[in-house]
């Protein structure tokens, strides 16, 4: 290897090990935290723990109330991630394979919602919540994630579903299937990729969302992990221990849920790119 | 196995003016492997697809076996497909691949394993039958596709291009499998291509599409000796026909005479009665193997010569292209000859043309002139 070249690889690791360092920074030291006395934290901020108090896990689950909140999190976002699936995928699909009346109209007006920001809309679904019956409850929550993710995730799913050859449709009812066969037969298997894709995406966002949560949900025995963390950031102190144990609570279940899915991610992101 | 009958099938996709199928007429008899030959776009694929019940039908009628079928779904259809592209379901292994169908149709599993393990046997797929699609080559992928319509034990075979995504060599081999299949299952199969070589060795009657019509259906040999006109003539033959413009006349000795821009050369007296029914501009087909240099004539040709200038030489290994011109002819004319000729550019030499091969055309309809 030349001078040159390894000049080059040695620039390449020291920016790679900046970028590292700066992804993964925020998450050790929030880590080392989860394992420290907020006291500790206060003297040395970035110190390494000298006694792990794994007890503070526990004290944040049964004291504060994590059980409830980390309950409501995974009820709510997995249902509102099954929803958006199952009716994205339908929705990805029918759009994708069939050409029926008023499909441009309804494709634009389901995409046309992405560019409002939920500030925008949050008074308005408050009201329409209330009006029936479903504010600070788990369902009102879990169809207000679903209308709020659904044009990202049948944006998602339509690309996908629209690269699959028509004539493997085409085989599917020459074999006999339905239409509705198909759709769970050919198409949901084939486009695990994507939806993966959009089970991870949904995950995150939802499993991390704040504003409407804070907003839509006012009981303690609803509240879902964000709120949970918030109620340790009181006016004049803020319990950083307890925050950094309540977010590594969070935190683990995403990442169980990225290790699991991650690999069909990166096969959706990337398939299509070489015929 | 099954007589399929076209009767003035058309289809009109919405939105459209033109028909993507015009009036196409046709029955394939039992057991017979009927090629739909055309350019692309000329409306093959979708009068394959009509059959199929993947599109419906504008107008016209389809029978199977004397039963109408425009408004019986695909399923019900007793058809298999093998398409362009395979189709084979990627997230499923070969075996079940293979028995998809069947499972649908509610045959029991012993069936479907019985049925499965005797086509891969055949087809020679059985050290596969555990492996996905992408892990299979093209060749492999194309007897799957295959595969899975045999099991299926239809009354027809349906094949769209089946063999254009594979390379030469396995497109040939694959060709000799597929004519092999048909003698050994005696079924009735319908075959669409654009390659001529494809349908002139495999089919049984050949049907020429163009526009969304049909053109002309015939035996291989017949299509290619016997074009009815000119659009067969070129789209048959590598080199195409050559096409050339000719006048019909009577020399000043009386004797009837074919004028190629300058030159003349003698033509049989039924051919003048053509021009003396009021035609006389004509175009002259005449096929490049019906080309011959001096000294390589058969015995069997009844030729007249025409001088000529060698514009270019095609050394091809077995055989030459040479192509040719002479003065006062916009086209180019080409010949196949041997491979041991040895003609230069710019050269001038005599042809001898095969006039018992040769045919004529109406410049004004394409048509071929019969009876010449």
């Amino acid at each position: 290897m030349s001078v040159a070249q390894r000049l080059k690889q040695v620039a390449f690791l020291i920016l790679l090990s900046f970028y590292t360092a700066f992804v993964a920074g925020p998450l050790f030291w929030v880590t080392t935290m989860s394992l420290r006395t907020t006291t500790e934290i206060a003297h040395n901020p970035y110190a390494l723990p000298e006694t792990f108090h794994f007890e503070k896990f526990y004290k944040a689950w049964v004291n504060s109330n994590y059980n409830v909140y980390f309950t409501n999190s995974v009820i709510i976002v997995l249902s509102a991630v099954a929803i958006l699936t199952l009716i994205g995928g339908m929705a990805g699909h029918c759009f994708a394979r069939y050409r029926f009346r008023f499909r441009r109209f309804l494709y634009f007006m389901i995409f046309s919602t992405i560019i409002f920001p939920p500030q925008i809309t949050i008074i308005a679904l408050f009201q329409i919540l209330v009006e029936y019956g479903l504010y600070n409850s788990r369902i009102g929550l879990i169809l207000v994630y679903v209308a709020f993710q659904l044009p990202v995730t049948v944006y998602i799913l339509e690309s996908f579903f629209a690269r699959i050859p028509s004539d493997l449709y085409d085989a599917a009812r020459m074999d006999g299937y339905s239409e509705w066969s198909i759709f769970f037969k050919v198409s949901l298997p084939v486009a695990l990729p994507a939806l993966s894709t959009t089970v991870i995406l949904n995950t995150i966002l939802l499993w991390n969302e704040f504003l409407y949560a804070v907003v839509l949900i006012v009981d303690e025995a609803k509240r879902t992990l964000p709120l949970g963390i918030q109620q340790f950031m009181g006016d004049h102190l803020e319990d950083v221990g307890m925050i950094a144990s309540g977010l590594m609570i969070a935190i683990v279940p995403v990442v169980i849920i990225y290790v699991f899915f991650s690999e069909k991610l990166i096969q959706g992101m990337t398939a299509g790119a070489v015929k | 196995m099954a007589v399929v009958n076209l009767e003035d099938l058309t289809k009109i996709y919405s939105g459209s003016q033109e028909a993507a199928a015009k009036d196409v007429s046709f029955t394939v008899e039992d057991g017979e492997f009927m090629v739909l030959l055309g350019p692309s776009g000329c409306g093959k694929s979708t009068i394959l697809r009509m059959i199929a019940g993947l599109e419906t039908i504008t107008s016209g009628t389809l029978r199977i076996d004397g039963k109408m079928m425009n408004h019986i779904p695909a399923k019900d259809r007793d058809i298999a497909m093998v398409f362009q592209s395979y189709a084979l379901y990627p997230h499923m292994k070969v075996r079940d691949n293979l028995a998809f169908g069947l499972k649908r149709r509610g045959f029991a599993r012993e069936e479907i394993n019985r049925r499965v393990t005797q086509v891969a046997e055949t087809l020679g797929l059985t050290p596969f039958l555990n492996r996905r699609p992408h892990a299979l080559s093209g060749g492999q992928r194309q007897r799957v596709a295959l595969g899975r319509a045999i099991v299926r034990d239809p009354k027809v075979f349906l094949f769209d291009e089946p063999l254009s995504n594979l390379d030469a060599a396995l497109r040939v081999s694959t060709r000799n499998e597929l004519v092999s299949l048909h003698e050994r299952l005696g079924a009735t199969m319908i075959y669409v291509t654009h390659d001529q070589v494809e349908a002139m060795t495999m089919g049984t009657r050949i049907c020429i599409i163009n526009l969304g019509r049909v053109v002309q259906i015939g035996p291989p040999t017949e299509v290619y000796r016997r074009p009815v006109n000119t659009f067969v003539a070129s789209f048959l033959g590598s080199p195409p026909m050559n096409l050339v413009h000719a006048r019909l006349e009577r020399g000043l000795d009386g004797k009837p005479l074919l004028r190629l821009g300058r030159q003349s050369i003698p033509i049989p007296e039924r051919w003048l009665s053509d021009a003396e029914k009021g035609r006389q501009e004509v175009i002259f087909g005449i096929r490049p193997e019906d080309i011959f240099l001096r000294g390589s004539v058969p015995s069997y040709a009844s030729t007249a010569g025409l001088q000529m200038e060698v514009v270019a030489v095609e050394p091809l290994g077995a055989e030459t292209v040479l192509i040719l011109k002479t003065d006062e002819i916009d086209q180019k004319v080409t010949a196949r000859v041997g491979r041991d000729v040895g003609a230069k550019k710019g050269e001038k030499i005599e042809v001898q043309i095969d006039l018992g091969s040769a045919l004529l055309f109406d410049p004004e309809t394409s048509h071929v002139i019969e009876d010449r």
